[in-house]
């Protein structure tokens, strides 16, 4: 990826804290209409580096690029007035950004209603669910159509759902050509959201890639099998289960009955386990992934797996 | 960013601040109970002040509420601009809303000034409303062509409470609490300065002091202009001495806050409380 033609540069930064060294010369590009995710274990640095690209941080070393104006939705809960409605919230920050206040009501009706917020438009933000104020927080952030979006750990508290409206509400952006910087812990929601990533762990990048080169990183694979007796119906104790898989599978216990970690030793493995079972009068009811391969490779990558 | 440009913008904070005080619906209540109880306060304490201990001004001697009511409208303008602006980042600070302004394209000097502007718009009508209070309770005999010379020497003393504000709002980024040593300083200048009693009540030392103390200098001048009727012979002196100091304390507070506000972004702790 070309850098003149990207809307993110990050050139060899270095933020030292103290002792801390909270970014150890990071690189990053972000091009227009991308989605990168920045993933990492909490302290990784993800923050500083979104503080850094807003100029509320400045590094000791290397340098930044923002193309165009740039929205920020932060990571903290408090970034509002909430004594005052979300209408008022969102047309004064409009005016900060220079727009009129014609222009700005205009503008703060059409945001809120992109986020579906129009109804509590007169709501003092005060009164609305931590959901709205992080859709409002998007709202704002887009108010001015920005180059650049900035989104610190926006699902990281929501619902299934209220997460699913807000990375709708920031892929929509990144169609329309907005280049989004997404920091998350939720590894889960990379695969089918963002078109890159990079992992941070203690400010260093340990991964740089595709969420599927991401995926690929992932050590090992763990299943989640539930097995009973055919005759009895009844879950099987570990001991039993273990004695009939053999050598083909390493069979852990779980904290369900009837559940084990089925964690294959060789390619064929869960095929060779399951035929066991089968043979040795088990019936396999279910057999999947334990964990997605991202949150494996997240947890191998970040030293963390078990 | 030009002057123009920017100059919305503060329009854009006084309705913001004008929202946020109109939902607070018993706070303009308990303001006029405020007002109320001040006037009532200073009446009783004007009986425990000998009127021949307070000073002639222009060769004419003021009553104790009209000599007390000028130090008081002083004091409320220099503790607003000297604390305002502190109170105000604070408050961002605290309600965790200063990293989003930052982040806005809007210059540091809009946003000091924005923060600030209800209430330096919001107080003055409050001493309005306070001296009409005391010239129907207590009659006031002030000079109505004194008013424009005590405006200029005011205009003349705000940049100099301003920078001061600057220092103690740049403190109060860096370390949160703790500005309280700007706010006893004020404090000492203002009972030295004779806002409440006059100085030859206070201890001879203490009374000295007044011809070094910027807020007694224009305390005396406008004194002069308003009880006195003293014109702009008198005041073109005390306007002088504090032109220099008020240029210098601009300069100074300019300086203090951009040195703690880069320090606050290279620790990354600018938003924190």
């Amino acid at each position: 990826m070309e850098a003149a033609a990207s809307s993110v540069v990050v050139r060899d930064v270095v933020c030292r804290f103290g002792e801390k060294t909270a970014l150890n010369r990071i690189d990053l590009t972000i091009a227009p209409g991308e989605i990168h995710a920045l993933l990492g274990p909490n302290g990784a640095g993800k923050t500083t580096l979104i503080r850094a690209l807003c100029e509320l941080v400045t590094p000791q070393e290397g340098t930044l690029f923002t193309r165009g104006r740039v929205g920020l939705v932060p990571s903290g809960d408090r970034s509002f007035y909430l004594r005052i409605s979300a209408l008022e919230n969102l047309i004064f920050f409009a005016r900060l950004h220079g727009l009129r206040l014609r222009q700005a009501r205009v503008r703060a009706r059409e945001v809120l209603d992109a986020v579906g917020l129009a109804d509590v438009a007169n709501r003092p933000v005060g009164r609305c669910s931590h959901g709205m104020q992080k859709r409002l927080a998007v709202a704002r952030a887009v108010l001015v159509s920005p180059e650049v979006l900035l989104v610190d750990e926006a699902t990281h508290d929501l619902d299934p759902e209220g997460a699913r409206r807000i990375r709708d509400l920031v892929r929509r952006r990144a169609d329309d050509g907005t280049a989004v910087l997404w920091t998350t812990q939720r590894v889960d929601e990379v695969p089918d959201f963002a078109h890159s990533t990079t992992l941070l762990v203690q400010g260093s990048v340990v991964f740089s890639g595709s969420p599927a080169e991401l995926a690929a990183r992932a050590a090992s694979d763990r299943y989640l099998i539930q097995v009973r007796a055919i005759d009895t119906g009844a879950p099987p104790p570990l001991a039993a289960v273990q004695l009939a898989t053999g050598s083909a599978a390493a069979i852990l216990p779980t904290s369900d009955s009837g559940y084990f970690l089925l964690v294959p030793r060789e390619p064929s493995g869960i095929g060779a386990t399951v035929a066991r079972l089968v043979g040795a009068g088990f019936d396999v009811i279910g057999c999947r992934q334990a964990q997605s391969e991202m949150e494996e490779a997240f947890l191998v990558l970040t030293g963390a797996a078990a | 960013m030009s002057v123009i440009s920017e100059a919305p913008k503060l329009a854009a904070f006084v309705r913001r601040d004008f929202r946020i005080t109109l939902s607070y619906r018993m706070g303009a209540v308990t303001g006029l109970v405020g007002i109320a109880g001040q006037v009532l306060a200073f009446s009783f304490l004007g009986k425990l002040v000998d009127p021949t201990r307070l000073p002639l001004y222009d060769g004419t001697r003021a009553t104790y509420i009209e000599f007390v009511a000028i130090g008081i409208c002083l004091n409320m303008a220099v503790l607003l601009l000297v604390h305002e602006l502190s109170r105000a980042l604070r408050n961002e600070q605290l309600i965790g809303t200063l990293d989003s302004l930052l982040v806005t394209p809007t210059q540091v000097g809009t946003l000091q000034v924005g923060s600030t502007l209800f209430n330096l718009l919001y107080v003055p009508l409050r001493v309005c409303l306070f001296l009409v209070v005391i010239a129907i309770v207590f009659g006031l005999h002030l000079h109505a062509g004194g008013i424009l010379p005590a405006t200029v020497l005011m205009l003349v003393f705000l940049p100099l409470l301003w920078g001061a504000g600057l220092v103690a709002a740049g403190a109060v980024l860096t370390f949160r609490r703790g500005t309280g040593v700007i706010g006893a300083g004020v404090a000492v200048l203002g009972l030295s300065s004779g806002a409440f009693f006059p100085l030859s009540v206070l201890p001879g030392w203490l009374a000295s002091v007044e011809a070094y103390n910027p807020i007694a200098i224009v305390l005396t001048g406008i004194r002069e202009a308003l009880i006195g009727g003293a014109g702009w012979h008198t005041l073109t002196t005390p306007m002088l001495e504090l032109l220099p100091l008020a240029v210098a304390s601009v300069a100074v507070g300019i300086f203090f806050f951009r040195l703690f506000l880069r320090r606050e972004r290279r620790l990354g702790t600018l938003g924190l409380y």
